[in-house]
């Protein structure tokens, strides 16, 4: 089966664009728009790994991935998170959080695809 | 795939205006509350998305824009620097030109027009002032894509990996298993050993953590960097050591016996030949702080053997060649400064020296004493020394002149947005310090242009199946008795039927005249030719390339160029060695005496008295199965009289093409000082400059360049 990834961006092209690459791969993609939207879609589905933007209105990333590190099913989810290069204090926030994994924005699809493949296999 | 795409870019779109609606409303509001921490977030938010999509779908323009924007609003945000009304004018003017650009990409690809270029340049320098130091251009790095090698190698000759993952892996949400599937794609994994050494006792054990350690066997074509990048996610806290297969310490060394011999720190050393990836170094270096058990310190290799981060004999062979460099750094210390003027006066001398010492020795052999023969022979052989040994102070390594073009070539190509990599050999060849500085110029013209105009952007690269990386290559070479700089890339090269288009535009061609290859390339040469569509400000100002044919023209150098579409372009220089004095050989027709330079010279034969009665109809001789053009010097220079008994054919050649000069006698080998001709004779062909003779008498120095492509001119009509 499919392994499902979760994809949290506010930016809908964004997400669009890394879905496509993503189910090209073979994974199957669920979205969100923010931390809150996705704490809510994390209840139900079985997810296994989360791509998730730092930025972000209503929930920022850093409270997302602490939020979703408490949750028992998502305890030892992998999470990539959305830095840019100039946020280097982010990214180690992130990491204290349980992501360890980043991709540094703007990123070209490829990028995220060999990213997400160090993780996990479709 | 590509109709999402479209659907995705539309998304992309919609989505931008909004964010740009959004931040024009905030901005307004900051107007009247500058510290409310929300809106400037929000502003911050909405450039930032903006640029993270845009980068996704390789809009380079919006993201090199909204970077700078989205580095001072990040500079606001963290109150480095404070909200005031020009500010946010300047903002709000920022947020129309970004809506400028997305209008742009939804109007289908058309470019920005020159007003709104002109805008954005102006933004660009009024942002700066407000910009952090890091501020520079968006980094829209695209890894270059990973080989992955089905290519079997022969023998065991394998990678090995030694992993001992953080124990916390598996909390992270990191699987091993998913790194050696990844890993898997870099190559093929031979045999995977698992240590179960660090198990504890079942009771004691938390099954959460990873206890085991893995030796991987790994069979693969990939560089140490990269099959690192494969552990990035987990290096803190894990002990990952790559070692490479033995042919790679093989490679290793040979590629540390190569490096330029300049002083390097070992870990430098071993970083740049990819034997060693940042992170060990770092790693190692941090080692090195914690003192030993004595208090001494261990030094690095032996840290990074310990560490098992590279091969012992790696580390042995950086350490030679860094005693080699500090050797070498050493002898420069032994250097004695001299100043140029000083030099030049003591070469001008012993250019006298060598007149007066050939006029001793005529004067020695008509007086048929033998000894004062013998002593003049002695002293014209130790002059001969004296001049070789004083010409070599004047010479210098060509090197220094190239390696300045490292930094060149690094900034041009940042300039210009390309790729591009700087290769040099030669180095180390040798010639006169007034043609080195003389050089310089012509030198950094070309490069430059070949930067310019030669190598293509790397899209079109990548479309012609070449690397997206152009690479400049830069080399010397001796070859007989002159110089040849050769500066070449591997670009589109040079468009033939445009050149003969605008050769005929500008009257250097006429229209029934028919050009080889070579003929329209060498076109370029001429004054105000121009082909480059764009002027940049680089290059393409249509001055340049004739003012670097004149300058070389000036140190009696010449230059040609070779060039094949698609693949590239070579400019060759060849210059003399040196300036002063030259080993010559004199001829003589009737009274004249000339000379030729000796290096250019291959051989003497006799004219036949048949040949001579051939000569009249045409003007060649058959050599050996060889067509050798002839130039018969009597009648090239107009010398009246009636002709010799005998006449010699001697045969020149230059940059690979021969011709022969007719003349009288042969009077052998002489040392000539080199004489400049008068600005008077500069217009005289043929003629490169005059020397006296021991006699007293003047002979003309022939150019031999000049001759053979005359000759090489009248076979051909």
């Amino acid at each position: 089966m499919a392994k499902t990834i979760l994809v949290v961006d506010d930016s809908a092209s964004l997400r669009q664009v890394v879905s496509i690459a993503l189910k090209g791969a073979g994974y199957d993609v669920i979205e969100a728009c923010d931390g809150k939207d996705a704490l809510s879609k994390l209840n139900g589905a079985k997810i296994h790994l989360i791509i998730s933007d730092v930025n972000m209105p209503n929930m920022d990333g850093i409270t997302f991935v602490k939020e979703a590190k408490k949750l028992p099913n998502y305890k030892f989810t992998p999470i990539i998170m959305l830095t840019t290069e100039s946020q280097e204090g982010k990214k180690a926030e992130g990491q204290a959080a349980g992501a360890k994994a980043w991709v540094v924005k703007p990123f070209q699809p490829a990028q995220m695809l060999a990213a997400v493949s160090k993780l996990i296999m479709p | 795939m590509s109709i999402n795409i479209d659907q995705a870019l539309q998304t992309f779109i919609a989505e931008a205006r909004e964010l740009l609606e959004d931040m024009e409303n905030s901005l307004l509001q900051l107007e009247s509350t500058p510290e409310d921490a929300e809106i400037i977030g929000a502003i911050f938010r909405a450039a930032h998305t903006i640029k993270g999509s845009a980068g996704l779908f390789g809009l380079d323009q919006v993201v090199g824009f909204t970077h700078i924007v989205e580095n001072v609003l990040d500079r606001v945000r963290d109150a480095s620097i404070r909200i005031e009304g020009d500010l946010v004018a300047l903002l709000l003017e920022c947020r129309d030109h970004m809506t400028e650009l997305v209008n742009v990409i939804a109007e289908q690809g058309e470019q920005l027009d020159e007003a709104a270029l002109g805008r954005e340049q102006f933004l660009r320098k009024r942002l700066q002032a407000y910009q952090g130091v890091q501020a520079g251009h968006a980094a829209v790095v695209v890894e270059p894509e990973i080989e992955s090698s089905g290519a079997s190698m022969e023998g065991p000759d394998n990678w090995h990996l030694s992993l001992r993952f953080d124990r916390e892996i598996l909390k992270n949400g990191m699987d091993p298993i998913s790194f050696f599937r990844y890993l898997g794609t870099l190559g093929e994994i031979i045999s995977i050993v698992t240590l179960p050494d660090a198990l504890p006792p079942v009771d004691e054990m938390d099954a959460e953590l990873c206890y085991l350690g893995f030796e991987v066997n790994f069979k693969s074509d990939a560089d140490k960097n990269t099959i690192a990048s494969v552990f990035d996610f987990v290096r803190e806290n894990s002990s990952i050591r790559i070692l490479p297969p033995h042919s790679k310490v093989a490679e290793f060394i040979d590629l540390i016996r190569t490096l330029p011999e300049d002083e390097k720190r070992l870990g430098d050393i071993l970083v740049s030949i990819g034997a060693l990836t940042r992170q060990e170094l770092d790693e190692g270096l941090a080692a090195q702080k914690n003192p030993k058990a004595d208090g001494s310190t261990a030094p690095l290799g032996e840290i990074l053997v310990g560490q098992r981060s590279v091969e012992q004999e790696v580390v042995q062979a950086a350490l030679e060649k860094q005693s080699q460099a500090r050797e070498s750094k050493n002898k420069e210390n032994r250097y004695v400064r001299v100043q140029a003027d000083k030099l030049d006066e003591l070469i001008n001398l012993v250019g006298e020296l060598v007149i007066a010492g050939a006029g001793a020795n005529l004067l020695a052999q008509r007086s048929n004493d033998s000894s004062l023969q013998e002593a003049t022979s002695t002293m014209s052989r130790l002059v001969e020394e004296i001049r070789d040994g004083a010409l070599k102070l004047r010479m210098v390594p060509i090197g220094d002149t190239f390696s300045r073009f490292q930094r060149v070539v690094r900034d041009v190509s940042k300039e210009l947005g390309k790729d591009i990599d700087l290769v040099i050999s030669g180095a180390e060849t040798e010639l006169d310090k007034t043609v080195v500085e003389k050089i310089g110029d012509p030198l950094m013209h070309l490069v430059r242009n070949a930067m310019d105009h030669g190598i293509e952007s790397a899209e079109k690269r990548l479309a012609a199946g070449k690397p997206a990386k152009g690479t400049l290559k830069l080399n010397a070479y001796h070859d007989s008795g002159s110089i040849a700089i050769e500066i070449s890339d591997d670009g589109g090269g040079l468009n033939r039927d445009r050149i003969l288009q605008k050769g005929l535009e500008r009257g250097l061609v006429q229209p029934n005249q028919t050009l080889t290859d070579q003929e329209i390339y060498n076109l370029i040469f001429e004054a105000g030719f121009s082909t480059a569509e764009a002027v940049t400000n680089l290059s393409g100002r249509g001055v340049g390339m004739d003012v670097v044919k004149r300058n070389i023209v000036a140190l009696r150098g010449t230059v040609d160029l070779e060039s094949t579409a698609g693949l590239g372009t070579t400019i060759r220089i060849r210059l003399p060695l040196t300036l002063a004095i030259i080993d010559g050989f004199l001829v003589g027709v009737e009274k004249s005496s000339y000379v030729v330079p000796l290096d250019m010279v291959l051989e003497c034969v006799e004219l036949t008295e048949s040949e001579r009665q051939g000569m009249k109809e045409r003007s060649y001789l058959n050599l050996r199965g060889e067509v050798l053009p002839l130039v018969p010097l009597r009648t090239h220079f107009e010398i009246e009289g009636s002709h010799a008994k005998r006449e010699n054919v001697v045969v020149v050649q230059y940059a690979g093409q021969k011709a022969g000069l007719v003349v009288d006698e042969l009077l052998g080998e002489f040392q000539t000082v080199i004489k400049p001709l008068g600005k008077l004779f500069s217009n005289l062909r043929g003629i490169s400059g005059s020397t006296i003779l021991g006699t007293g008498e003047v002979a003309l120095i022939l150019d031999v360049p000049s001759l053979v492509q005359q000759a090489e001119h009248a076979e051909q009509s």
